[in-house]
């Protein structure tokens, strides 16, 4: 857990902390797991087409290695933006 | 830190204050709720940021998804992100935050979906 994320707790009792905190946990771990799912998705079927071979072939494993380097470098980027919307979004409230 | 945790940081902040028993004023809550007074009860206040908190996650993902269709070539020629498809990632995550904030102003203030 990233000391970061607790600065945000600073004010509650131990025990919400901690609640928070297996809350946040849960959240990260399902979502990890759900983007995992669909980047194989995506990937699959942007790169592969043919089927007359029971393995990848060459320009089809490029393909992919591109595919998810692209897409999780796109999400730190909408990351980093989405966090300063809603950064914002808070001070003006 | 993963985007989640960046983007989950101010709403935490909020709620934080909404659950310290020493607020006397009534608390703001990031969402089209804006009568809820001091008298909400803890338990409430969990289910309301763990709904809050999916809400956010689901949108993230969402947007990402969109904002990928959207703007990158599916060509992949190469593993980096290129200048145009950076500019419009960005442009794409701002309209459809306005979007997104135009949508819940029109929820929250007409109060029910048009029939």
């Amino acid at each position: 857990m990233d000391k970061n994320m607790l600065a945000g707790l600073e004010g509650l009792p131990e025990e919400d902390k901690n609640r928070m905190s297996a809350m946040i946990d849960h959240l990260q771990l399902r979502d990890s797991l759900r983007m995992y799912n669909s980047l194989v998705e995506r990937c699959f079927n942007d790169c592969v087409d043919n089927f007359t071979r029971k393995t990848l072939q060459k320009q089809e494993e490029t393909c992919v290695a591109r595919c998810a380097e692209k897409f999780l470098k796109h999400s730190m980027r909408v990351g980093l933006r989405f966090a300063e919307l809603n950064s914002q979004a808070a001070t003006q409230d | 830190m993963e985007p989640v945790e960046m983007f989950l940081l101010p709403f935490l902040l909020v709620l934080a204050e909404s659950l310290n028993p020493n607020r006397g004023k009534s608390c703001k809550v990031p969402m089209a709720a804006p009568n809820i007074s001091a008298g909400i009860d803890k338990e409430q206040a969990f289910g309301m940021a763990e709904t809050e908190m999916e809400y956010r996650v689901e949108l993230f993902n969402r947007l990402g998804q969109t904002c990928f269709n959207k703007c990158v070539d599916k060509r992949y020629k190469e593993a980096e992100l290129n200048m145009g498809e950076n500019s419009c990632i960005d442009r794409c995550v701002s309209k459809y935050w306005q979007v997104n904030s135009m949508i819940g102003q029109m929820l929250s203030a007409g109060g029910q979906p048009p029939i």
